[in-house]
């Protein structure tokens, strides 16, 4: 049954990602969930070609475990002792609220520098005077999910 | 998506980079949008949003026009 397989492998590796920070690679998904690494990277495929994560193109893997990504970018979210980056001000905001914990989101207002941050308390963004811009029409998002 | 400090710098950052401008969302309305799309996402039970569930969601946070039609 793949479908159970791809949603054990989407917990799985969203458990990992946010208990380590850092997302698992296909091998070390394959070691902890006692299957073959080839049916993993399949699965893999599938969770990315259904845009439920996105993989890098060379190594095929994790780049984005959306809202999580893999890799740094200038929307930095601390929760606890964890930090993980958002691929933009909204998924960091999206991590915020994956976890259900207090957290801070820290940026930058992109035309100026000024440092910029967001708390999350209870389940509720502390007022702040910022806006979010999305210069993608919502129906391109994907064209491009990594411009975007 | 990107934070910004205020309209003006929105504008001057578009024309800046060439960028045409978007759509803006206040903190609580990304906050709102946030929740919904990526609240479960751990969850066993997460699948996509259909079309229609996301335009529903859309519309419920006043994001409609142009710029969030999804089936153009």
């Amino acid at each position: 049954m793949t479908g159970t397989l791809d949603t054990n492998v989407r917990v799985e590796l969203y458990r990992e990602f946010v208990e380590t920070g850092r997302p698992p690679s296909a091998s070390h998904l394959a070691e902890m969930m006692g299957k073959p690494a080839a049916d993993i990277r399949a699965a893999m495929e599938r969770l990315a070609a259904g845009k439920a994560i996105v993989l890098q193109p060379e190594s095929r893997e994790i780049l984005m475990a959306n809202p999580l990504c893999a890799v740094p970018t200038p929307h930095l979210v601390r929760a606890g002792t964890r930090s993980f980056f958002g691929s933009c001000v909204w998924d960091a905001m999206g991590v915020m609220a994956m976890l259900k914990t207090d957290a801070t989101l820290e940026t930058s207002c992109p035309c100026c520098g000024e440092s910029m941050a967001i708390g999350v308390r209870d389940g509720q963004p502390a007022p702040d005077p910022g806006l979010i811009h999305f210069a993608i029409p919502a129906r391109r998002w994907w064209e491009d999910i990594v411009f975007t | 998506m990107l934070l910004f400090r205020g309209e003006e710098h929105i504008d001057r950052w578009c024309s800046q980079w060439r960028q045409a401008r978007g759509a803006t969302l206040t903190i609580d309305q990304a906050w709102r949008l946030a929740r919904a799309w990526y609240g479960n996402k751990m969850e066993t039970h997460w699948r996509r949003h259909t079309l229609d569930e996301t335009e529903a969601l859309l519309n419920e946070l006043g994001l409609t026009g142009s710029f969030w039609n999804l089936r153009g």
